[in-house]
């Protein structure tokens, strides 16, 4: 059967999600000692608004977003603040922590549930609990709210097209009505009617669940070609409306905004019930982990103390957070759980790609494989030679960096890592100018 | 648990496909025609690849030993080339041939020009040419297969011409027909026993039966990609019609005699010389076809497969850039800028 799909390339790597797909959502436990990132989203760190010594509730404010693309931080136990820490957060960088001692009493400070929002009142409750795309990519997720043009149809991401995760797909299950809570409150903010619900093919389960429980006729759920990246913004907005964003630009261009579902559940647990975005739901898996699971975590628990919830850890590799084929490899286990945190994997010697490069023999796999109609080979053949013009000319700019290129490469080039190094370089290029 | 991990960019999983393994898919299929070569043209003929490979390894092997630098004949690629040289040579050639021409194409024509990815132009064909215009009564002269009903043994003669080909009994190749009858357009061929390779002909390229058995592995297993072989072919059949009086009758003997078929499987998809961009592997395998028809029907040879292929190889990056693909959603710059002037 013909199913939606996008455009050109893609792939479709080994799902892995059986490891994890059966088993409920658990509620993980708290340490003595909480570590909340001072950046977990896109954009400008935040201004820490509490000090050594202070006493705080679950949910209080306690990192102030720093400019319009930014977002509140919330303390996600009570007890008493120790001090700051620079550690390696999720996305491998190092940033200031806020280092929380838990008091065990789980005091909360939410903020006041909304009983019949308005446009205004929703977007203002996203901004100040801090809600940020939940999908991975960590935007924060009022300022697509407040959409320059207006916008013809909102689009829910329910594809995880990475494999191994399976947080959507259990949240589809579990949490059904809240989700499409959620969907009819980004409605209303967005002044919007329309809906598409896209959710890949291999979770035929999930499909059924939500088209079960909705009641709006303007809301259609579609069942996608299980192909990675389709669940990237605008290889959805291709397999669901057949339009394409222009290069460079941004979704709500031609007129639509893309939606990850749990970001729609935290923004219904944010008006409905006043809480901040302090806890998330993730995948915990990978052959590595002695017991696969999906978690409803709190922010700032450390991974160590995770695997250690889970019985333990087989021989693994390589840490990642996130999904295998965007996700970031961590340096230990120190880093903790934060508002991205999608998925954690540990992965042995047998899953992971082989790094050492091999020259390229030229076979065109990489170009075959980009969604986005990119020549990859010549792109790192050009960066490499420090033809930093060539690399440009190639339209290094416009890689998305999903990763299908390097996925399918026989001579194993690390062709991502490439095309992260010319969009540095060519930018560095033109801002000298 | 241990102390130290991984640290590397995205993506962390990929396929298991490797270098090697592609070589090792492609020597699979290249043993199909190999072992109808031997069955049409004996054990010789084995023994001509044998030699032929080991040409084309040592070559390799000795510039990486000249130049210090690590051994990479393991990869395998350097058999593949080796392979379809052998291949490529007409059955009775001395013994020395497929050495030198071995070692010429990959010391000469792939090593010198940056090893494996890098050469411009296909190794094995040009090492056919070359030898073509340093032996060319050689290198022409082609035997009628064995008659196993009545001389069997012949399985095994020809080690006693392994220094000289002087004494074979030569016969004409569907080529060297179809190049005398173009001009009358009628054409009296046997297509059974050019499709099986009951006719003269280099070792690998008679029995298409064997050639078409290997494309369909090498699609199977995605090795090559279907453009560059099914464009090449169809667009070899539109010249024909094109060029030929009577085109016809002779579709069907121009896939099926000479190197057609096994040019457009193993030579036109040579991974580092064609071009990778869409159109320009389209526009790339319709030139070889219209080269080939081209040196075929007016050209000097008999056969202009090699020759051909060698001449787009030489094209594919100046085809690449001039096909080079836009990104999805592409918008141009310039009206960017008026719309924004306005």
């Amino acid at each position: 059967m013909f199913k939606l799909t996008f455009k050109r390339g893609g792939i479709h790597p080994k799902e892995m999600k059986d490891l994890s797909k059966d088993s409920a959502f658990e509620e993980m436990p708290v340490g003595a000692k909480v570590y909340i990132p001072l950046v977990q989203h896109i954009g400008a760190p935040c201004t820490p608004t509490v000090q050594a010594g202070d006493y705080v509730k679950v949910g209080q404010k306690i990192g102030l977003a720093n400019g319009y693309v930014s977002a509140n931080i919330h303390s996600s136990v009570s007890g008493t603040v120790l001090g700051f820490e620079a550690r390696e957060n999720a996305a491998g960088r190092r940033v200031r922590h806020i280092v929380i001692e838990n008091d065990y009493k789980y005091d909360e400070a939410f903020l006041e549930p909304l009983e019949n929002p308005s446009s205004e009142e929703i977007i203002a409750r996203c901004k100040e609990a801090g809600i940020v795309g939940m999908g991975g990519a960590t935007f924060p997720t009022h300022v697509k709210l407040e959409p320059k043009n207006p916008i013809k149809a909102l689009i829910i991401n329910g594809s995880e097209c990475e494999p191994y995760i399976t947080t959507d797909y259990r949240l589809m299950l579990e949490k059904p009505i809240e989700i499409l809570k959620g969907v009819d409150l980004v409605k209303k903010a967005l002044d919007t009617k329309q809906v598409f619900f896209g959710i890949e093919a291999n979770k035929k389960e999930a499909i059924e669940h939500i088209i079960s429980h909705v009641d709006d006729e303007q809301l259609s759920v579609f069942e996608l070609k299980t192909k990675y990246p389709q669940g990237g913004e605008k290889q959805l907005i291709y397999a669901l409306t057949k339009e394409i964003v222009p290069n460079g630009g941004l979704p709500s261009d031609i007129g639509y905004i893309v939606l990850n579902v749990s970001t729609c559940l935290a923004l219904y647990e944010a008006v409905y019930l006043g809480k901040t975005s302090y806890t998330r739901y993730l995948t915990v898996s990978g052959k590595g982990i002695k017991r696969p699971a999906n978690l409803h975590a709190r922010i700032g628990i450390p991974y160590e103390e995770v695997v250690d919830y889970l019985g333990g850890a087989n021989e693994f590799v390589k840490i990642i957070s996130g999904g295998p084929m965007m996700g970031v490899s961590m340096h230990n286990l120190k880093t903790v759980i934060s508002k991205g945190s999608s998925a954690i994997l540990l992965l042995t010697e047998k899953e992971i790609r082989d790094v050492s490069p091999t020259p390229c023999i030229g076979c065109g796999r990489c170009a075959r494989a980009c969604p986005i109609n990119l020549m990859p080979m010549l792109i790192d053949d050009a960066v490499l030679n420090n033809k930093i013009e060539k690399a440009e000319s190639y339209y290094a700019l416009s890689c998305i960096e999903c990763g299908c290129c390097a996925y399918v490469c026989p001579a194993k080039r690390p062709l991502v890592q490439s095309q992260r190094l010319a969009k540095k370089l060519i930018r560095e290029k033109n801002l000298k100018k | 648990m241990q102390e130290k991990y991984i640290v590397s960019s995205s993506p962390h999983v990929g396929t298991n496909l490797t270098t090697k393994k592609i070589m090792l898919h492609v020597i699979i299929a290249l043993s199909f025609p190999l072992v109808a070569g031997i069955v049409f043209f004996g054990l010789y003929s084995l023994f001509l690849v044998a030699l032929s490979v080991a040409g084309a390894v040592f070559g390799e092997w000795l510039y990486n030993k000249l130049r210090k630098k690590p051994i990479t004949v393991y990869d395998l690629s350097a058999v593949v080339t080796g392979l379809i040289l052998g291949l490529n040579l007409p059955p009775t050639v001395p013994f020395y041939i497929p050495i030198v021409g071995g070692v010429f194409a990959t010391l000469f024509v792939k090593m010198l020009f940056g090893g494996l990815g890098k050469n411009f132009a296909n190794p094995a064909a040009t090492a056919r040419v070359f030898l073509a215009l340093s032996w060319t009564a050689q290198m022409t002269r082609f035997m009628p297969p064995i008659n196993y009903s009545t001389r069997p043994l012949d399985f095994f003669a020809g080690f006693k011409n392994i220094c000289s080909s002087a004494s074979y009994i030569t016969t004409a190749t569907p080529l060297g027909t179809i190049k005398t009858s173009a001009q009358t357009g009628f054409l009296n061929l046997n297509l059974l026993d050019m499709f099986l390779g009951r006719i003269g002909g280099s070792i690998g390229e008679v029995c298409s039966l064997a050639i078409i058995l290997s494309l369909i592995y090498l699609l199977v297993f995605k090795i090559i990609d279907w453009k560059i072989p099914l464009t090449y072919l169809a667009s070899s059949v539109i010249f024909t019609l094109i060029f030929y009086k009577k085109g016809y009758n002779f579709i069907l003997p121009s896939l099926l005699g000479g190197g057609l078929l096994f040019g457009a499987t193993f030579m036109l998809t040579d991974y580092a010389t064609a071009p990778k961009t869409f159109w320009g592997v389209i526009v790339y395998a319709i030139l070889a076809g219209l080269l080939t028809i081209l040196i075929r029907r007016y050209g000097g040879y008999p056969e202009g497969v090699c020759l051909s292929i060698l001449i787009v190889n030489i094209l594919a990056p100046l085809l690449d850039k001039i096909f080079k693909p836009k990104p999805l959603g592409f918008v141009k710059k310039k009206r960017k800028t008026i719309k924004e002037g306005l």
